[in-house]
C-alpha cells in the first residue's frame, strides 16, 4: 500500500512536470517577443500579447478556410501557422511603423504609454470585428495521445514543446549565425554607431518586432489548438505572465526568455498542484516582484548601461 | 481644407441641434427600461443574451399595442462586465437616463451592489440570472428574482448524484465568483450531510485557461463525480476538454453558469454525457416555441441559456406597468406579486420575497444537446 501511494505521488510530479514543461513554452515563445524587441530599442511592448491573440483568431479562422478548400488537416494546420505567423510580423510591422517609429527620439514613457494604447486599440478592433464569444478551435486535428501509467502526454504537448523548441533554435542561427542577425545585435548595441557602418536600423528593429510577433502568432495557435478555443482578450494575462518570464530570465535575453518562461509556467502548475490552483497567479507575480527587487537584470541579463543609446 | 472643417463642423452642430429639439419634442412620456449584463469580457455569451431576451420582450408589447399612458418603450442596455464596479456605474447611468425598471444583471457579485443603488432610486430590478441566495434575502422591495437559488440548486444536484447516480465521492472546482463559489460550497456542504464524501474542494482563477494542475489533482483523487461550478460556459468547456484528454473517467456535472450551447460548440465531443442543472424549460410548450420563433426572428441566433428568464423579467415589468397604468414603485411592485403568467421560461409568479420558485432539472449532453435527464422537484426521470 505504502508503495502504491509514492508511485502515485511520484507519477503526480510527473505529470504536473510535463503540463509545467507545456505551459512554460507557450509562456517562452510569447517572452521572446518582449524580450528581442526590449533588447534592441529598450522598450516594453505591452502590444505584444494582442498579437499572440491576432495570431491565434488568424490561425482558426485560416484553417476553417483551408479546411474547407479541400486540403489535409495537417496541411492546413501547417499553412495556416505559417500565413497566422506572417500576418502578425506585417501587423507588427504596420504598429511599429506608426506607434513606435514616430516616438523613437521621445522619452521612453511616450513610447510606453502608446504600448498601452496599441494594445487597448487592438484588442477592441479584435472585439468588434471577431465578436465577444470565445471562438472554438477544431481540436480534432491534433487529439490524441498515450498513457504511460497514470502519466497522460497529448500529442498537443509534444507539439508545444517541439515547435517551441524549433522555433528556438531557428531563432538562434539568425540572431548569432546569420549577417542580419548580427546587424540586430549591433543596433542593440548602438544605434548611431551601428547607422554609420551602413546598418539600416529602422529596417532591423521593423525586423526585430515582425519575428517578435510571428513566435507570439504561433503561441495563439498552439494555445488555440490546445485549450479548444480563442477570445478576444485571450492576450491579456498570458502576455503579463509573459513579460514576468522575460523579467526573470533577463530582458533583452533570448535563453533567458526560454529559461523564465519555463520556471514561471512550473512555479505556476506546483503551486496549483501541491497548493492551490488559487495560488498560480500569486506565485507568478512573487516571482517577478523579487526579481524585480532583489535581481532587477535577472536570471541571464546583464547590467544594461542606460548611456550607451 | 480649411473651409471643409469648418462646413463639417457646423453640419454637425446643425445635426445635434436638431436631434436636440427632436428629443425634446418626444420625451414627454416615454418608459424607459435597462438592461444590465456583462456585454464584453468572458461572460458576454449569456450577457447578449439577456440584453436580447429584453430586447425582444419590449418589441412583442410593442406590437401588440404598447402600453396605455405611453408613447413609447425604450431601452437603455448597459455593459457591467461583470464586475461590481462598473455594475454600480452602470446603475447610476439608468437613474440619470430615468429608467423605471431594470432586467439584471447576470453575476450575482453583480447584481447585490447594483441594486442597492438602484433601491436608492426605488428602481424596480429583476434579474433573470442571479442563483445567489443572498439577492433576495436583504429586505430590498425592489429586487425581483426570475430564475432559481443556489440553495435550491445544490440539494437538488446532491440529490441527483446520490439517488439517481450513487456517486460515492466527489471533487469540486470553483472560481471564486459570489455565485460560483457559494453554489460549490452549498454543494461540499450538502453532499457531505448526504453521505457523499468531499474528496477535496479547489478554486482556480477567472480568466485562467491552463486548468492542468488542478485536472492531475482529480485524476489522483480519483472520484465518483467530478463537479464542475465555473461562472461560464466557455471555461466550462476548457475544463471540459482538458478533463477529457488528462484522462479523466469520472462523471462530470456543471451549474447553470455552464450550462449553454457554447459549452457544447466548444468542446464538442468532449461534452458527450456531462450532467447540468438548470430550470426546466419545457421547450414543446407553446409559449416557449413562440418566443423561439420570435427570438430568432428578431436576433438571428438561437436563444441562450437565460434569453428566456430575461424574456419574462421584462415581461414581468411591462405588465405589471400596464396593469398599474404608472411607473410609481410601490405600485408596480404591488401588480408585480399578482402576476400569474405563462412565461418562456415557465409559470412565472413573485412571491413576497421576489423569488419566483426554483425547478432545477438535471440536463445530460447528448449528441450535441442538452436533454432533461431528471426533475429534481418530482425525482423522476424524464
Amino acid at each position: 500500500m505504502q508503495g502504491l501511494e509514492h508511485w502515485i505521488h511520484m507519477e503526480f510530479f510527473i505529470q504536473q512536470l510535463i503540463n509545467g514543461i507545456t505551459l512554460g513554452g507557450v509562456y517562452a515563445l510569447i517572452a521572446l517577443g518582449y524580450t528581442m524587441v526590449y533588447g534592441i530599442i529598450q522598450l516594453i511592448n505591452f502590444a505584444h500579447g494582442e498579437f499572440f491573440a491576432a495570431g491565434g483568431y488568424m490561425g482558426v479562422i485560416l484553417i476553417s478556410w483551408l479546411a474547407t478548400q479541400g486540403l489535409h488537416p495537417y496541411a492546413c494546420l501547417g499553412l495556416a501557422l505559417v500565413l497566422s505567423m506572417g500576418y502578425c510580423a506585417l501587423l507588427a510591422m504596420a504598429v511599429e511603423r506608426l506607434a513606435y517609429k514616430p516616438l523613437r527620439q521621445a522619452s521612453r514613457l511616450a513610447a510606453l504609454l502608446s504600448a498601452l494604447g496599441v494594445s487597448i486599440f487592438l484588442q477592441n478592433g479584435l472585439m468588434l470585428t471577431q465578436g465577444v464569444y470565445d471562438k472554438p478551435y477544431p481540436t480534432e486535428i491534433t487529439s490524441g495521445g498515450f498513457e504511460v501509467g497514470l502519466v497522460s502526454v497529448s500529442y498537443m504537448q509534444i507539439f508545444i514543446v517541439a515547435l517551441t523548441a524549433i522555433l528556438l533554435v531557428g531563432l538562434n542561427i539568425l540572431v548569432f549565425k546569420t549577417r542580419i542577425g548580427k546587424a540586430m545585435r549591433a543596433t542593440s548595441q548602438d544605434k548611431i554607431m551601428s547607422a554609420l557602418v551602413g546598418i539600416n536600423s529602422n529596417r532591423i528593429i521593423a525586423t526585430t518586432f515582425a519575428i517578435g510577433a510571428g513566435l507570439a502568432a504561433a503561441a495563439g495557435i498552439m494555445v488555440g489548438l490546445y485549450y479548444g478555443s480563442v477570445n478576444y482578450s485571450m492576450g491579456f494575462v498570458p502576455g503579463i505572465k509573459a513579460f514576468a518570464a522575460a523579467v526573470l530570465g533577463g530582458i533583452g535575453n533570448i535563453t533567458g526568455a526560454l529559461i523564465g518562461g519555463l520556471i514561471i509556467g512550473m512555479v505556476e502548475i506546483f503551486a496549483a498542484g501541491y497548493i492551490s490552483g488559487e495560488y498560480k497567479d500569486v506565485f507568478a507575480f512573487i516571482i517577478l516582484i523579487g526579481v524585480l527587487y532583489f535581481r532587477p537584470t535577472g536570471i541571464m541579463g546583464e547590467n544594461v548601461d542606460d548611456t550607451r543609446v | 481644407m480649411k473651409r471643409l472643417l469648418v462646413l463639417i463642423a457646423a453640419l454637425a452642430v446643425m445635426a445635434l441641434a436638431l436631434t436636440g429639439c427632436g428629443e425634446e419634442k418626444k420625451a414627454e412620456n416615454v418608459l424607459k427600461i435597462g438592461t444590465m449584463s456583462p456585454l464584453t469580457g468572458p461572460y458576454a455569451a449569456d450577457g447578449n443574451d439577456i440584453r436580447q431576451g429584453a430586447e425582444i420582450a419590449v418589441e412583442v408589447i410593442k406590437e401588440q399595442g404598447g402600453i396605455d399612458g405611453f408613447t413609447d418603450i425604450k431601452i437603455f442596455p448597459q455593459d457591467t462586465a461583470c464586475d461590481p464596479k462598473q455594475a454600480v456605474a452602470a446603475a447610476n447611468k439608468l437613474i440619470n437616463e430615468k429608467a423605471t425598471g431594470v432586467v439584471g444583471a447576470y453575476c450575482s457579485s453583480s447584481t447585490i451592489p447594483a441594486s442597492e443603488t438602484l433601491a436608492e432610486e426605488n428602481i424596480i430590478m429583476l434579474t433573470p440570472a442571479s442563483t445567489s441566495p443572498k439577492v433576495t434575502e436583504r429586505g430590498l422591495t425592489n429586487m425581483f428574482r426570475t430564475c432559481g437559488r443556489d440553495d435550491h440548486q445544490a440539494p437538488a444536484a446532491v440529490k441527483f448524484m446520490k439517488d439517481v447516480e450513487g456517486v460515492k465521492s466527489i471533487f469540486i472546482v470553483d472560481d471564486k465568483t459570489t455565485y460560483s463559489q457559494g453554489l460549490a460550497e452549498g454543494v461540499a456542504t450538502a453532499a457531505t450531510a448526504a453521505g457523499i464524501e468531499v474528496l477535496e474542494h479547489d478554486h482556480v482563477n477567472q480568466g485562467d485557461k491552463d486548468y492542468s494542475a488542478v485536472l492531475t489533482k482529480v485524476k489522483a483523487a480519483n472520484p465518483d463525480l467530478f463537479y464542475i461550478s465555473l461562472q461560464n460556459s466557455a471555461t466550462g468547456a476548457l475544463m471540459v476538454i482538458q478533463a477529457k484528454r488528462m484522462g479523466i473517467d469520472a462523471k462530470l456535472m456543471g451549474q447553470d453558469a455552464v450550462y449553454h450551447p457554447k459549452l457544447i460548440e466548444i468542446a464538442k465531443a468532449d461534452s458527450d454525457g456531462m450532467f447540468c442543472t438548470f430550470g426546466a424549460i419545457d421547450k414543446d410548450a407553446p409559449a416557449y416555441k413562440d418566443f423561439v420563433t420570435k427570438y430568432k426572428a428578431k436576433s438571428g441566433n438561437e436563444p441562450g441559456a437565460y434569453s428566456a428568464y430575461s424574456f419574462d423579467s421584462a415581461m414581468a415589468y411591462l405588465k405589471a406597468v400596464k396593469a398599474a397604468g404608472t411607473t410609481d414603485p410601490a405600485k408596480v411592485r404591488a401588480e408585480i406579486l399578482k402576476l400569474d403568467f405563462v412565461g418562456a421560461s415557465k409559470q412565472v409568479s413573485y412571491n413576497e420575497k421576489g423569488d419566483s420558485g426554483s425547478n432545477y432539472t438535471v440536463y445530460q449532453v447528448k449528441d450535441g444537446k442538452f436533454v432533461p435527464y431528471w426533475n429534481s422537484l418530482s425525482g423522476e426521470k424524464y
